[in-house]
């Protein structure tokens, strides 16, 4: 059986890690077993729910479906990089004032595919961020408060 | 649901990962997006004791025109496929196909040599490579060659490419002036696999002729495939209410769709047909705008 | 008591939640994030068989594997600990690990704990097992039949329970009626699925005979006791840590499967070991399957649409063990008959054990299975007598004078105005309109369906509920408590004790708003902690949408010695008496004297350090304990012929959703959807919403796409996320909420519970908007979930054919 391991280096959130790992160690036990970022959850583990969704390079991934190896040499961004010296993403707060959250399991995921729509800026329409987060699952809230906060938090970027 | 271990490795050229594939032989198995193959390997169901990463393998992302062709790589994902102006101007079926193919995040991953090589019947790419009458190239130990798609999807889950064989482009030829093209689907909740797909090319000529129909299906056979038979019936009638239920019924004696737990194969089979209509009204309103 | 229109503070506010933070910033802490030094992880093996006698078991290679700690099979782990805990009075015995034979695909027949969750999945590759396939009972049909294959051979039977309730003159009702009308209905089989699934760490200490267990279940006060018995550690040796829960819906009440496995490895290696399900294990072999039911029931009327009684024959596949009894049975006969004055019921239960995986409850516990059942019964007496939905719900609604109205089983609803509601939903949802659209559609093949539900949500379960089907209840338990300890701080700072978990819901905000009511302290000043089970105090926890009622009673209750303590100490301080002063805005004056005042703070001070200024009665410190029962049960009696009140806070809901049927390929999409709830006063009517949406996007999910689909060995066809299918965004509407509050007599503010309302609703609403869409083709529905396949089919065969297609 393989037993070799790799170094890797991965900037997660602004910070260089360099850990060995083994090529089957998912991204996301990587992230959360490895490097203590527990923010990032597994619901399916096949890439159906979106729980597990981080920024690779700036683009959204499912972080279950990508080895950590396949991450060497990338820039991850995980929900703990979003709030700055303990304050809140607009995007964050947005979800806060709107009740966009009850049990807070699918919301990191959430966040990441949100702060991916958002980047591209304008103002997307509810049929845009509902069609934008509906490779995410959420078991609670119904989704409408989370499309308001995502239109809220929107809005607000571009009066800022 | 963690995969089983193997041997990893991750080439940099494509003579590199054709060596390895050729080394490893049947223990290898070609890790492009991930978004199909890996759920199989954490859920055990794949166990490959060999990975062959082509992700780093800069060579094999490009989009390009090529004489009436567009030509691209076998790891450009599915996002740019979608996207690009070159693939939204010239293969408008492809990029509208690619669109639906799960959610953004899967596509910023799945590549479209990998999605042709895994072949799943369910699946829009394979279907819209039949209709546009694309190529496929491989390359393996003994050299490059060019395969046809109508030769390309042989079987469930399997296509032509040989032992040691990596898919690295597929080129297809550019939609034809005056044509009008439309993918429609079915599927029971947004971005999810096909129940029934279908992909059709019309192009419209003189006196609202039918020069040339293609009709392609998904999610209604082992393969993708096409259907002569309701082709030829629009050709010969050209778009009209009649014809258009003559193809229907041509495509419903055509398909052996499997059933399960999503749909019976007679809800694929009539559905197939109730979709060529749809895809076909669709493709022959966007012929007479000049927008394919 | 109070009524809505009295002037609040805090309750009524949405406010935003205390919850919020840590879980936006990616700090919560759920139980895959608990990681205890040494913690080993566990992977279980499980069986490929319905039904297999397990010949030999060989864990050597596993055991050999570099990382694995400890293998163990059934027999072994049955050393460690004794069967799960149970709720039927039946003698149906679940070991955690299957001991002697596996009774479903995918019963867990050994577990490894290894260094890491890949190399215990490497192990339980490697451990080999000879089987003995014995004949599947993969149907009710199966193990009803003469001499079917025994479940479990020492019950002699399949037919686990059986008993006929009658309430009322049924028999007489059904013979004096002008008409009868029957339905042959199927409920499918379907589970919570939250996103988080269930799991636990167990930390065993040999030295101390001390078992730790961080799980995400529910009760886990109630649940301790029980499970440190199978577990066999000292009761007040063992203690359930709450996390973050995320989501459950009724699906990790107990939690005895994850608990016992990593409870077992734990003491067989001397770490802490945690055992979290992953999705696969999560769908087919969690705790947790729901109703799967087939009706045959009945409606009496009279000749102007009345309805008379009612008779309900329902078979419910239970799966292969009986860990919850029927209390999906007993659930529902809190609301068996609706808003309506129906005056005699009954019901024959047959519960059936069968080779597939369990049933506990989903939100909804039962009742959203009667609802949608009864509706049926009543749109289809409507269509049968000539008289409009709307209309014959209007002539059989309890009215507002007849509250609090006792229904036959006994239960009592507290209040309501359903009418109310009903004309509200019917306004907000524009139905004339609709009405004209549909007709105008119609002429072009279009086919768009206007549904109506209007159904009880029944909340605050009372114990009886779960053994009260049972004449000799191995357990008659009456206590439902709910306590908090409430602190004010030194300088006058709240800090708030629960013992009962985070699981969506919002506690932290329920009790901080109460307490700004009670105190006027801002609500987002105050803190709040969750206690083991060991440092609790009695508390049942979420489920049967009860906990913001207890919550608001406990912590009204601890208040009030709070209070009674601030005024006698404020009472010393300002030489008056305790009745001259008033409490407002976080100061105690006199009344009338406003400037005579103390600031909480101060008294808090007082209170904590200044003993000898205080009353000599009075011990140091400002904190108060409250253990809130049931505000109103009744024990059943003997014969069960009267249930007592065991859920009488009754909220209800009206739901229009307005569909589009496209019949060529069955796609349903929704136009509009309409929701107006009385829940009583509301705490906070955000959240509320919230609860609303969420219960009804499940209800879509029930309505149109979830299913648990077994094939005739009783494998689990749907046992991914790629087949069975929770709603995406795209799949769930906005919904318009609309609100009527009719406050409860019996409850602190006249709150009610809501959290079950949406998904108790919605399937009912859903499959009423598809039968009235597809009615012009003769097609009647009669089961769930209605899929583009289902709907094809119905409309090919009624287009084929002359006579009206039943499904």
């Amino acid at each position: 059986m393989p037993k070799s391991r790799r170094v890797i280096e991965v900037i997660v959130n602004g910070i260089t890690y360099e850990e060995a790992v083994e090529p089957r160690r998912l991204l996301a036990d990587f992230l959360r077993d490895d490097l203590g970022l527990t923010g990032t959850h597994l619901g399916c583990e096949h890439g159906v729910c979106g729980a597990c969704t981080v920024l690779v390079n700036g683009e959204s991934v499912r972080s279950c479906l990508m080895l950590a190896v396949q991450a060497d040499g990338a820039d991850v961004l995980t929900v703990e990089g979003l709030a700055q010296n303990g304050k809140l993403h607009p995007l964050q707060e947005a979800f806060w004032e709107h009740h966009a959250l009850q049990c807070g399991f699918c919301t990191p995921g959430m966040l990441l595919t949100a702060y991916e729509l958002l980047q591209s800026g304008g103002q997307p329409d509810a049929d845009t961020v509902r069609k934008a987060i509906s490779g995410n699952l959420c078991r609670c809230t119904g989704y409408q408060n989370i499309v308001s906060a995502v239109q809220a938090a929107a809005a607000r970027a571009g009066r800022a | 649901m963690k995969p089983a271990p193997f041997e990893y490795f991750d080439p940099r050229t494509p003579q590199e990962a054709v060596g390895l594939l050729q080394q490893h032989g049947e223990d290898a198995k070609i890790l492009a997006g991930g978004q199909s193959l890996v759920p199989l390997m954490n859920m055990r169901l794949v166990r490959p004791a060999v990975l062959v990463d082509i992700n780093r393998i800069p060579a094999l992302a490009y989009v390009r025109a090529v004489d009436h062709t567009l030509a691209l790589g076998a790891l450009t994902r599915l996002h740019e496929v979608a996207t690009s102006a070159a693939v939204r101007t010239t293969l408008p079926l492809l990029a509208e196909a690619a669109a639906l193919v799960g959610h953004l995040a899967i596509r910023h991953r799945g590549t479209v040599g990998g999605t042709v090589a895994h072949a799943d019947p369910a699946s829009e790419i394979p279907a819209v490579i039949l209709a546009l009458e694309g190529d496929l190239i491989a390359r393996g130990p003994s050299g490059q060659r060019s395969i046809k798609a109508r030769d390309f999807f042989v079987g469930l889950l399997s296509t032509a490419l040989g032992p040691g064989e990596l898919l690295t482009e597929v080129r297809i030829p550019t939609a034809p002036a005056g044509s009008g093209s439309a993918f429609v689907e079915v599927s029971r909740r947004d971005g999810d696999f096909a129940l029934a797909g279908a992909a059709v090319l019309l192009g419209r000529g003189e006196g609202n002729r039918c020069t040339m129909a293609r009709i392609a299906l998904c999610g209604v056979g082992a393969t993708a495939l096409r259907v002569p038979e309701a082709e030829r019936a629009l050709e010969a009638q050209g778009i009209t209410d009649q014809a258009l239920r003559d193809a229907a019924r041509q495509v419903e004696r055509a398909v052996d769709p499997p059933g399960d737990v999503h749909a019976s194969a007679e809800y694929r089979r009539h559905v197939a047909g109730v979709l060529v209509t749809r895809a076909a009204k669709e493709a022959w309103q966007r012929a007479s705008q000049g927008t394919p | 008591m109070a009524s809505s229109t009295t002037m609040r503070t805090w309750v009524g506010k949405s406010i935003k939640r205390l919850e919020d933070p840590p879980l936006l910033a990616g700090a919560g802490r759920y139980v895959d994030d608990v990681s205890e030094t040494g913690m080993l992880h566990a992977a279980v093996l499980r069986s490929p068989h319905a039904h297999a006698r397990i010949q030999r078991i060989d864990t050597r290679k596993a055991r050999a594997l570099p990382g694995v700690l400890a293998v163990l099979t059934g027999k072994q782990a049955a050393e460690l600990a004794g069967p799960v805990p149970a709720f039927c009075a039946e003698p149906v015995v679940q070991h955690a690990i299957a001991v002697e034979k596996a009774r479903f695909a995918g019963e867990a027949v050994a577990a490894v704990a290894a260094t890491d969750r890949y190399i215990a999945e490497d192990a339980a590759d490697l451990i080999e097992v000879e089987w003995e396939p014995l004949p599947v009972v993969g149907s009710v049909e199966a193990a009803l039949a003469a001499g079917a294959t025994l479940v479990h051979e020492n019950l002699g039977t399949n037919l686990v329970f059986g008993r006929t309730l009658t309430y009322g003159d049924v028999a007489g009702d059904f013979g004096r009626a002008a008409r009868v009308v029957q339905r042959r209905l199927r409920w499918p089989r379907l589970t919570a699925v939250p996103l988080e699934t269930a799991g636990a760490v167990a930390k065993y200490v040999p030295s101390t005979g001390r078992m730790t267990v961080w799980a995400n279940t529910n009760m886990y006060h109630y649940s301790a006791m029980p499970l440190a018995g199978t577990l066999k550690v000292d009761p007040n040796k063992f203690t359930i840590v709450p996390v973050h829960v995320g989501g459950s819906f009724g699906s990790k009440h107990i939690l005895s499967k994850v608990i016992t496995i990593a409870g077992v490895l734990s003491k067989a290696t001397g770490r802490p070991v945690k055992f979290v399900e992953d999705r696969l294990e999560n769908l087919t072999a969690c705790d947790s399957h729901a109703s799967d039911r087939v009706y045959d029931a009945a409606l009496a009327l009279d000749d102007d649409g009345r309805f008379l009684s009612l008779k309900i024959d329902v078979v419910d596949d239970y799966g292969a063990y009986f860990q919850f009894g029927q209390t999906s049975h007993g659930n529902y006969l809190a609301q068996v008959t609706g808003p309506y004055t129906i005056a005699s019921v009954e019901i024959t239960l047959k519960a059936v054990l069968t080779n597939k995986c369990q049933q506990m409850v989903f939100r909804g516990a039962g009742s959203e299975v009667n609802n949608w059942m009864l509706e049926i019964l009543v749109d289809t007496a409507a269509r049968e007598l000539g008289i409009s939905p709307v209309e014959i719900r209007r002539r059989n609604f309890i009215t507002p004078d007849q509250f609090p109205y006792r229904m036959p089983t006994g239960n009592y609803y507290d209040s309501g105005n359903y009418t109310g509601v009903l004309d509200q939903a019917l306004t907000l949802a524009d139905v004339e309109k609709w009405r004209r659209e549909q007709a105008r559609l119609r002429t072009e093949g279009r086919y768009i369906g206007i549904g109506l539900a209007t159904c009880q949500q029944r909340s605050v379960y009372s114990a009886t509920e779960f053994w009260f089907w049972y004449d000799k209840p191995g357990f008659p338990v009456t206590a439902t408590p709910e306590g908090v300890t409430v602190r004010i701080g030194q300088s006058g700072q709240f800090t708030v004790s629960l013992y009962s978990p985070f699981w969506g819901n919002s506690p932290e905000t329920v009790v901080a708003q109460v307490l700004g009511e009670e105190f006027g302290v801002d609500p987002s000043t105050v803190s709040v902690l969750y206690e083991d089970s060991l440092r609790a105090l009695p508390a049942a926890g979420p489920g049967g949408s009860r906990l913001t009622v207890m919550l608001a009673g406990a912590v009204t209750g601890a208040s009030r010695k709070l209070k009674d303590k601030i005024f006698k100490i404020a009472a010393h301080l300002l030489e008056v008496s305790p009745d001259d002063l008033t409490l407002a805005d976080q100061k105690v004056s006199v009344k009338g004297v406003p400037d005579r005042a103390l600031g909480l703070a101060d008294i808090a001070a007082n209170a904590h350090f200044f003993k000898m200024d205080l009353p000599k009665e009075l011990e140091t410190g400002l904190d108060a304990s409250y253990t809130y029962d049931h505000p109103f049960t009744t024990k059943p009696s003997e014969d069960r012929s009267d249930l007592g009140a065991f859920y009488p806070i009754v909220s209800h809901a009206a739901h229009i959703p307005i569909v589009e049927v496209d019949v060529e390929t069955g796609i349903v999409r929704f136009l509009d959807y309409v929701a107006v709830h009385d829940c009583g006063t509301m705490l906070n009517p955000a959240s509320l919403d919230g609860q609303i949406a969420g219960g009804i996007a499940q209800g879509i999910g029930t309505a149109l796409y979830e299913e648990l689909v077994y094939d005739e060995s009783a494998q689990l066809k749907t046992a991914s996320f790629l087949d069975y299918l929770v709603p995406t965004a795209s799949e769930v509407p906005v919904i318009r909420i609309g609100h009527q509050e009719t406050p409860s007599p019996y409850t602190p503010y006249g709150l009610k519970g809501s959290g079950e309302g949406g998904r108790m609703v919605a399937p009912a609403a859903i499959a009423s908007a598809v039968q009235d869409a597809l009615l012009p083709l003769g097609i009647e529905v009669s089961e769930l979930p209605l899929t583009p396949d289902r709907i094809v089919r119905w409309v090919r065969q009624a287009r084929s054919t002359s006579p009206p297609a039943r499904s």
